[in-house]
């Protein structure tokens, strides 16, 4: 357990109480978790302003008997004389106390929430720097979300905690200037809405869209392939069934060289809900049990799989927490929270750039990923530059990456110090990578 | 109007809430209005599966102001004065020298605990009917049933209060997932589930058929998805404004000739029909394409403000802490003069009961259509199941391919819309169509 003993409020710990009395003890297992929140959306569509001030406040019980069980949430503050429904279905095992270091509340989750002028300002900074980079570009949309919320989850186990969080999100779609032009879109999140830089959001999309417009496809070549952090992040999303949950083993199995080596030396694996200075750091998961470092792949051998209390083998006395609860309307369920591939301080991506004689600088994806396990294949649309002697040639679009989920993995040669994570489900960042053993491909 | 029969906004005091929200509007053109809204959802779990039942009670409210094309939302997760009061200054533009007193805004209770014994009849049912078609295989059934109640109060004007009530369904199967919305837990529906899941598992070692250009004849369920994306979203005026302006598509031939597409929320199945959209203001019965030209797009009440050609009562939100936007909600086909074996007659191609999803790019009009399995049109006839594929196309050649739409339009093709993050039910009323020179890909 942590430390030192939170403050619950009263109605959520009089909650529990009530409901481990009921009939003489009947709920076995009780758990209730209270969540308050306060969220800011401002957005821009043509010349539609939004701006969306949410107060939140809702609360889930879970309880169980011999029998079976129930979830039930709710809006407002949670009452002790709730009406409860029957159970149904199985019945429900919750976590018990584990010893966890302290965790202190990082000092910027005080920071005020983006007003809306300053959020407006942000959307209208990041339309004027995108024109300066290609005249004529629009930003069709854009959206920034910016919250921060307390939680308080309470079982009768014995987890008692109490902790904020702090999670921005921006979303923008562009567009290029002439009848034919191709849109580009991006979906990031940082801790706080500060940290969205216009003028690095502006070129990053003014890329996009250059590459998109000018790039030609590939029909068929290999070569070395410097991958962005975007593309490897989406790589990694992709390949989370190999890091998450029990059937990554026998998955890990199937991918694994005759050493019994999962990927190169360069691969190595990390989930960390405690991330310091992650979008998503926590003391706890959605369970409220204690976050930590969990290597999932050391330097190419594989470890252990990301598993909840629930998964672990038994036996097994060390874990994470690893359910994640996207909201009071929501079960735990077990997820990455920051899953990374571990970068190299010393190594910048100019200089893994240089390094490439003749290949790709891969720097965004175009689509969703496919990925054929039984077959060991694996597709994924991608835009970039041809790169000869260091230098970007040419820019490509309208092909895919592709090649055998195991060259893949063995593939990956150096690793840059870039770290950079993107939302998918669940944080997962990447530095950008040199791969080979991979090809460029046209789309069909 | 549709009520149910406990109505919980029934005691609020309307005229002293309009009152108050007229402090909001200071500037002529100013809209403000109030969304109160309760659900409750209550699923049954699949078997094999903790927590057992489900169960989620909401209430909350959104205040709003509209001004010359900029919107302020402030919403809460409670209804009580108090929090009525801190909405409407968190958007007051200027605050009012003297406020009006907080008006009374004491709901009536919920009923009791929440509780849908229904629900855990519908999977024993579905088991029982797949039995009498002579197969059983796993299907892990869950089924939810979903009630929300809501009202709108304006300045000068308040709607009734609209109830919804409809249920949803999952399966999972060892080879597939399907998902469907259902209007209630009548006979009808098991048989009509029990069908899909018989589809799914007779389709389920079907290989994908080879790229083809040639007869693809959709169900209706399957062309319910269709016209979902490539007419209804098409024609959303805030997809419209990407491209300019939403007015400027206003007789535009979108169709072939003999498409009538509509949307009319008023003509839904019974539970889920409105009398006002979700900003309070009527709904009515919207021609999208008559004759396959563009007629009304869907609007709400901004984009009309901004164009006096659109027609509001078309505005949907997901829930108080979203502003309102123009979406479909009962999409409605007329039916045409063409009998099953006129649709099928011709030659070869696919016939294409279902569709898993689409997906429509706002801009370009690339159009993407899926489906889980299909059957091979032979001289006419039916024959043997096909695996999964998917149609390809822009939405203007997508339509034009329609050459003939079947007699008998059918509830069908109901589904979960997520466009911009916000998820609604979509119902669909409409026959069967058939297109020539359709591209139909493996998956």
């Amino acid at each position: 357990m942590l430390k030192s003993q939170p403050q619950i409020d009263a109605p959520v710990s009089e909650t529990l109480e009530n409901l481990t009395k009921i009939e003489d003890g009947r709920f076995q297992e009780v758990e209730v978790f209270a969540k308050l929140g306060r969220a800011r959306r401002v957005s821009r569509s043509g010349l539609n302003r939004t701006a969306v001030y949410s107060q939140e406040q809702g609360w889930a019980v879970r309880a169980s008997d011999s029998r079976g069980s129930f979830f039930c949430a709710g809006t407002g503050q949670v009452s002790p004389q709730g009406s409860w429904p029957g159970t149904d279905g199985l019945p429900l095992k919750l976590p018990s106390p584990i010893t966890s270091p302290a965790w202190q509340t990082p000092a910027d989750f005080e920071a005020p929430l983006m007003g809306e002028r300053e959020a407006q300002s942000l959307l209208e900074g990041i339309e004027r720097a995108l024109r300066n980079e290609i005249p004529g570009a629009q930003l069709l949309q854009g959206t920034l979300d910016d919250g921060t919320s307390e939680t308080q989850i309470i079982n009768s186990r014995g987890i008692r905690v109490r902790y904020r969080s702090r999670l921005a999100a921006l979303h923008l779609e562009s567009l290029g200037p002439g009848a034919e032009s191709p849109r580009a879109d991006m979906y990031i999140a940082e801790r706080e809405a500060r940290h969205f830089s216009p003028l690095a959001l502006a070129r990053r999309l003014a890329d996009r869209l250059l590459v998109l417009t000018k790039g030609t496809p590939r029909q068929r070549d290999r070569g070395e392939f410097l991958l962005a952090p975007p593309v490897m992040a989406r790589l990694l999303e992709s390949l989370l069934p190999l890091w998450v949950g029990p059937g990554s083993l026998d998955l890990a199995q199937d991918h694994q060289d005759s050493r019994g080596r999962l990927g190169s030396e360069a691969l190595t694996i990390l989930d960390n809900g405690r991330l310091m200075g992650g979008a998503l750091e926590a003391p706890a998961d959605g369970e409220g049990v204690p976050t930590r470092e969990m290597i999932l792949v050391d330097r190419g051998s594989f470890r252990q799989p990301l598993l909840s209390w629930q998964q672990i083998p038994a036996g097994q006395k060390r874990y994470a927490g690893c359910s994640r609860r996207a909201s009071w309307r929501d079960i735990p369920k077990a997820g990455p929270t920051h899953l990374y591939l571990k970068p190299s301080p010393a190594v910048a991506v100019t200089e893994l750039l240089e390094n490439l004689a003749r290949g790709y600088y891969l720097l965004d994806t175009t689509g969703a990923a496919v990925f054929d396990w039984p077959g060991n294949r694996f597709y994924l649309p991608v835009c970039g530059f041809e790169v000869r002697q260091g230098r970007a040639s040419a820019p490509v679009s309208g092909s895919h990456l592709c090649g055998a989920i195991s060259a893949l993995l063995q593939g990956i040669q150096a690793v840059g110090r870039d770290l950079s994570f993107l939302p998918f489900s669940g944080m997962i960042g990447s530095p950008s990578a040199v791969v080979s053993g991979l090809e460029l491909r046209a789309l069909s | 109007m549709t009520q149910s029969a406990a109505v919980p906004f029934e005691t609020l005091d309307t005229p002293a809430i309009a009152r108050a929200l007229s402090q909001l509007a200071e500037k002529p053109g100013d809209w403000a209005d109030l969304f109160l809204e309760r659900t409750e959802e209550i699923r049954s779990p699949a078997e094999g599966k903790p927590p057992g039942v489900q169960t989620r009670r909401e209430e909350g409210l959104a205040v709003r102001l509209v001004r010359a094309g900029e919107s302020w939302l402030a919403a809460r997760d409670a209804i009580t004065p108090k929090l009525f009061s801190e909405a409407l200054r968190q958007v007051a533009r200027a605050l009012p020298a003297a406020a009006y007193p907080e008006p009374r805004m004491a709901l009536g209770p919920w009923p009791g605990s929440p509780d849908a014994p229904e629900l855990a009849a519908f999977s024993p049912e579905v088991h029982r009917a797949l039995r009498e078609k002579h197969v059983a295989f796993p299907a892990k059934i869950s089924v939810t049933r979903h009630s929300r109640w809501l009202q709108v109060i304006g300045t000068r004007w308040s709607s009734g209060t609209e109830y919804e009530h409809f249920y949803s369904c999952t399966v999972e199967m060892p080879w597939g997932r399907f998902g469907t919305l259902l209007p209630s837990l009548e006979e009808a529906e098991v048989e009509t589930v029990a069908s899909h899941l018989l589809d799914y598992f007779r389709a389920r070692q079907a290989l994908p058929p080879e790229p083809v250009t040639g007869l693809a004849v959709l169900g209706p369920a399957a062309a319910a998805v269709l016209l979902h994306e490539a007419v209804a979203h098409a024609l959303e005026a805030d997809t419209l404004a990407l491209g300019g302006s939403p007015a400027a598509a206003l007789g535009v031939r979108l169709g072939a000739p003999g498409l009538h597409v509509l949307d009319d929320p008023s003509s839904a199945p019974a539970g889920i029909k409105r009398v006002t959209d979700d900003e309070g203001l009527a709904v009515c019965r919207r021609w999208l394409l008559r004759d396959g030209i563009v007629e009304q797009p869907l609007a709400d009440m901004v984009w009309s403000q901004s164009s006096p050609e659109l027609l509001p009562g078309a505005a949907r939100r997901s829930n108080r802490h979203w502003p309102p936007a123009p979406r479909s909600s009962h999409l409605e086909v007329l039916g045409g003069p063409l009998d099953q074996e006129q649709l099928l007659a011709g030659g070869d191609g696919l016939f294409l009961s279902q569709a898993e999803r689409g997906r429509l790019d706002s801009l370009s009009g690339e159009f993407h259509l899926f489906f889980p399995f299909g059957r091979r049109i032979r001289s006419g006839e039916l024959a043997e199941t096909v695996g999964p594929c998917r149609l390809e196309g822009r939405v203007g050649n997508l339509l034009e391919m329609i050459r003939g739409i079947g007699q008998q339009p059918q509830v069908a093709g109901a589904g979960w819309c997520a466009k911009g993050g916000q998820k609604l039910p979509v119902w669909a009323t409409t026959p069967s169509l058939r297109l020539e020179e359709a591209r139909l890909l493996p998956c």
